[in-house]
Parts: structure tokens; sequence; C-alpha cells
């Protein structure tokens, strides 16, 4: 079987090494916090949109991808923000449950007032705001609609047009289904391992590693399922299974420790910025890297 | 502790993998039909790069729009306008697709699909994107230049739009060749017809316009039954199918080989349900038994009308029996049944295709040179009179 149609372009060592936010003068753990708000920020509005994760998750990387590089964008030049929004709308647009502006700006106006740490959480957790306070007035409207679809041409130049983005989460269910360990009916033991499989998958979005641009969907589907089967305690075939699926062992060990370390890292993350707001625009983070300064 | 971990002998691994193997391909059968689809042969001219980069922003910057001198109007589409174009350096002629910016929605769609999809898509069959322009108010995609597309190239043949066997074969021959490269890189084109088709004067078709064409993946997505124009559409998205596959681009081939003989549409429908009437005019009135699950269709009718099978040579008079079997291997009701493009092109109607094309060139040579004699001999027939 052949899987080069299952693929994605790969960032190279280049634009891995450095990126236009470190040349703005961004420290590279400033800059890795503010990827992962605004992955956040990402999935939240993905939620509050009701998009299926595939669509989700394909926004998450056109997102990163976008502020990757030395010739990428910069947190310090385009905000989180746009890039967010326009990330989501581009993708939704190409996939078949195309979303208005209005409801794009709409969810993002409303994410605007709500603290980054609630969310995450069940809706009836959340504090909800007064709906007046988020509502887009016309004029306010028109103007974000301008910028919106700026970034997204913006975006569409910066990547080449290049908007393929295969995510692994179908494959890693297929695989599941070829190694045998998802019975039909369904035991509580082969639904906690899809379960957790699609977890570390989701959870490798935020991976200040990138594991998303660096290594294909394959190889990220199996470093999933070996992860997740290893927490369940699921017997795996005993040989050396993921070579069927055209990963070496090398890269799978690389995998396994980048998604499990990308857990420690998501938590980290959250813990870090319980008080403050992550910083996410560019006065927020130009006042983050003074204080960074004034600390140092 | 974990199984994974066991280092085992190496006879079990070959024979787990080999199993392993087996059961992808069982599920991706189960999956994607036709299976065909995934016995992926790509080809050889295309290494797979092994790390494609996507970050080229200044490329697409460094041209301007007014490095193309723009000539006349080649087309209009719903969504872009087609300009014959010279590059002002080299003096290449190009076709300039200047796509119609929303102000309310953005870029559109169809062209970042388009354009997406046609810088993987590289083949002699497909037109080749040399480069795409993208400034504040305007998105232009250069392609190269071909001179007709099939639809008017049939109509400047003065014979009602028939054409001769030969080329027949040889448009069906490379049409099958862009189709069954889109399907091995999982493409759908979902438009195919005539004004699509596009023929330079060196006798080369190429596939244009992926507008409406998408990728498939596993699974196979429920996609939108609003594509491919009326005429070319399968009897299985006409019956409101949304599961369907690389069959129906087989489909509209079929239709278009039918068409390049008669030089009229095959089906040319007004309705969704005059389409399907006229398709089953020709081919039979589906039922349970002859396509099993049809009544499961959203557009199905019990009360369609119950036609019988007609003989594909009562309107393609010219056809040989060859032909006539891969035609009616394309038009299959029921898409599971029709041929896919790579066994297509393996028809034993294909088989004296360079042979013919040989002979062609010959004929071609000859009347040139019969042409040249008549041209000098001239003179010496007025002298003799």
């Amino acid at each position: 079987m052949d899987l080069t149609s299952l693929s994605n372009p790969l960032v190279t060592l280049d634009q891995l090494s450095s990126s236009s936010s470190q040349l703005d003068g961004l420290s590279t753990e400033l800059e890795n916090s503010i990827r992962f708000g605004g992955v956040q920020l990402t999935e939240a509005a993905g939620v509050l949109l009701r998009l299926p994760q595939e669509v989700i998750a394909q926004a998450v990387v056109i997102f990163t991808r976008f502020y990757t590089g030395p010739e990428g964008g910069s947190f310090l030049i385009n905000p989180v923000k746009d890039v967010s929004a326009a990330s989501l709308y581009m993708i939704a647009k190409i996939s078949a449950i195309p979303q208005t502006p209005r409801s794009v700006l709409n969810v993002y106006a409303y994410l605007s007032l709500t603290a980054p740490k609630s969310r995450m959480d069940a809706p009836s957790d959340r504090q909800r705001p007064d709906p007046e306070s988020h509502y887009l007035t016309t004029g306010a409207y028109l103007a974000a609609r301008t910028t919106l679809l700026q970034t997204e041409a913006m975006i569409l130049r910066a990547l080449s047009f290049i908007t393929k983005v295969v995510v692994p989460h179908h494959l890693a269910l297929t695989f599941l289904q070829t190694l045998g360990v998802l019975p039909s009916p369904p035991t509580s033991k082969s639904r906690a391992l899809a379960g957790r499989t699609i977890s570390h998958l989701n959870t490798g979005l935020f991976s200040p590693q990138l594991l998303y641009l660096t290594h294909q969907p394959t190889a990220l589907a199996v470093a999933a399922i070996y992860v997740a089967a290893k927490e369940i305690g699921v017997n795996l075939p005993c040989s050396e299974w993921w070579e069927v699926f055209d990963v070496d062992r090398e890269e799978l060990g690389f995998l396994v420790v980048g998604l499990g370390s990308s857990r420690l890292w998501a938590e980290q993350e959250s813990r870090k910025w319980v008080e403050g707001k992550c910083p996410l625009t560019v006065e927020e983070i130009m006042l983050e890297m003074e204080r960074g300064r004034e600390v140092q | 502790m974990d199984a994974v971990d066991d280092p085992s002998n190496p006879k079990t691994a070959a024979r787990t993998k080999r199993f392993l193997s087996r059961r992808i391909n069982d599920i991706a059968d189960s999956l994607i039909s036709p299976s065909d689809v995934l016995q992926i042969e790509r080809q050889t001219s295309q290494p797979k790069p092994a790390r494609a980069t996507y970050h080229t922003p200044h490329v697409m910057d460094k041209r301007h729009p007014s490095s193309f001198q723009q000539l006349e109007k080649l087309g209009e589409g719903t969504y872009a306008t087609v300009f014959k174009g010279r590059n002002r350096q080299t003096g290449e002629l190009v076709a300039l697709k200047e796509i119609h910016l929303d102000s309310e929605e953005g870029t559109p769609s169809t062209a970042i699909r388009e354009i997406s999809l046609m810088k993987e898509l590289k083949h002699e069959n497909i037109v080749s994107l040399h480069d795409v322009i993208h400034t504040e108010n305007k998105l232009m995609l250069v392609f190269e230049y071909m001179d007709k597309d099939l639809k008017k190239f049939m109509d400047s043949r003065g014979t009602g739009g028939a054409l001769d066997f030969i080329t027949i074969k040889s448009f069906m021959h490379q049409l099958l060749q862009g189709i069954a490269f889109c399907h091995n890189n999982r493409v759908l084109h979902r438009d195919l017809k005539p004004q699509n088709l596009l023929i330079n004067n060196k006798g080369q078709l190429k596939l244009a316009d992926f507008g409406l064409a998408r990728a498939f993946g596993i699974p196979v997505n429920t996609f939108s039954n609003e594509v491919v124009t009326l005429w070319y559409r399968a009897p299985d998205v006409l019956l409101g199918s949304r599961t369907y596959n690389t069959s129906i681009d087989i489909w509209s081939a079929g239709c278009i080989m039918a068409e390049m003989y008669t030089g009229r549409p095959l089906f040319p429908g007004t309705t969704n349900e005059d389409q399907l009437q006229k398709i089953f005019r020709l081919m039979g009135t589906p039922s349970e038994r002859s396509w099993p699950g049809i009544s499961q269709f959203p557009e199905y009718k019990p009360n369609f009308h119950v036609y019988a099978t007609q003989d594909l040579r009562l309107i393609l008079h010219q056809i040989d029996q060859y032909g006539l079997d891969l035609l009616g291997k394309m038009l299959q009701l029921r898409p599971e049944m029709r041929v896919s493009a790579n066994e297509a092109l393996t028809h034993v109607w294909f088989r004296d295709l360079a042979q013919l094309r040989m002979q062609q060139q010959i004929q071609n040579q000859q009347q040139v040179q019969m042409q040249q004699q008549m041209m000098a001999g001239g003179y010496g027939v007025s002298a003799y009179q």
C-alpha cells in the first residue's frame, strides 16, 4: 500500500532552527507559550463552531505552519487572534462544512472576553459574559471581516496555497482495526484504547516540537497507538508491527517521547498562565517581553 | 510486560507483517471501492519528494500581473475569466485565469482547491500551472496555453462535430491517462466535460479546470452531490448518492467518448429527472434485481418509467466492436461495475493506437508533400493547357 497521498509537506531544518518571531526578539520560551495559547484559542473556536475535530486539527496545523521559519509570520507583527480566525475560516471553507465570516467573527469576539483557562471547560462551568458585551456591531463586523479576508490571503501567500493537511486521526482508527484490537461490538478496553489514541493525537497538536510539522501522519498515528496501548495495557502483535505501517523504530521512539512530553507541556503551560493571561495580542506580547527583561 | 516490546524471531515477524498487510488491504477495500485506487502506480517520472517545503512566500510575489501581456478573452466561467496572454520576457503564450475575488467571502474555495491540487498534479495530460499571481485585489493563475477546448475542436471540424476514429482513440487514451493519474493521486475531478478538456495543435489533450476537484482519503467523506454538469453526471450521483468515488469521472469519460462519435451530447437532460430518464431510455431502467440497494437512494422513485436496454450501436454507427465493449464498461449504471481508468487503459481497443498514430503521421506527411508538389507543378499544368 502506497501512502504518499496520505502525506504532508514537512518543514525543513532551516525553518525549524529559526523563526520570524525569534528574529523580532522573542525568546523561544515565550514563543512556545504564545503558540500554545494560539492553538488553544483555535481549538476553542472550532468547538464553539461545532466543527469536527479533523477540521479543527487541520486549522491548527495551518496556524502553526504560518508562524514557522524565518520567512513565516511573526507573533509581533501578525496578531494571533487574526491568524487563528483566518486559519479556521479558510480550512472550513474548503471542507464540507464552510462557515460564514459572521459566525467565525462572533465566536472570536466572544472568546476574547473569556479567560483562556475556562475555554476548555464544559459550558456549564463557564462564566458566560453578557451577550451585549461581545455583540459585533455592523461597523465592527465589516472592519473585522476585512481583516479576516486580508489575513486569509496573507496565509495563502505564505504557504504558497499548499493547504493540504492530512491529519492522522482516521488513519489511527484504521490502523487499530488492522491490528485487530477493535472488536465488534467494542469492549470497554477497546473503547478506552481508541479514545486514548485520539487524545494523544490531539495533545500532539500543542507540541512545542511541532510534531505535526516534522512527522508524517502515519508515524503520528503509530506512535499514538503505541503510547495508548501501553497506558491502557492492551497487547499488540509481538513483532515489530509498526514496520508494516512504514515507521521505523527510531522515529517511533522519538515520537513516543514527543507525545508523552506534549502532555506534560500542556499541563505545565495551563498552570503557568493561571494567574495572568497568556499574552496573545501584539501589545500584550511586548509588555511580557518588557517584564522578562526587567526580571533579568 | 507489554507484548509490544518483545523481540520476536524474524519468522514470526515476517508472518505477522504479511498478515497485517493483507488485513490493511481488506479493510481498505471495504472503505473504498474500487480497490485498485489503493494500488497506486506512481509515475516514474515523478520521484516522490522526500520533504516538500511549503514556505516559498517570495517566489510568488516576484511576478507582477504586468509581466504578462493580456490578449483576447478566451472564456468566462462562473468564478473566473480566462484570457490569452504572453510572457513579456520569453514571448511564451499562456492562459491567464483571473479569479473574481469576492469581497464578502475572500478567496474562493474553488481557487484554493484548484491551486493546491494543481501544484501536486504534474502530468502530460493535465494542464500545467506555471505561476500564481496574488495581489491586493487580484488572483491570477498562469497556465500553459492550449489552442482549443474539445467542444470548440469538434465544432471546428465541419463534420457536425463528429471526429475520425483515430483521433477519438488517441483522445480517449489521453483522457484516461489524465484521469488515471488523478485517481492514483486520490483526486476526483468531478467536472469532466468537453469544455474542460483542452487540445493543442500537436494533438495533445489535457484535463483542465480543477475548481470542483477534491482530494479523497480514507474513509471517503460524504460529498456534496452538486457536482458535474448535468449531461455528464453519473446515475448514482443523480440518484442522490453522497458516497461516490472515482467511478463518477469514468461515467463522464464514457459520455464524452460517445459524443466524439456523433458530435452530439449523449444524454442532454434538462433537469435531474429528465437526465435520469434520458439515461434509462438508452441503458435500461435499473431495478432492485439489476442494482441491489437502488431503492435506498434519496432520489429513487418506484414509478420510474421502465425502459429496456438499447444497443449503443443504434446511435453510434461508426463504433467498432472493441470500442463498443470499452464504452459499455464505462457506461455501467452501477458505479461498482464501472471499469477503472487503469483497467480501461489496458483495454484491447487501445492495442493498435501506436500503429494508427504512425499511419496518421505518414498520411499527414504525404498530404503535405502532395500539396507541395501540386503547388510546384501548378505552373506546369497551366502551361500544358
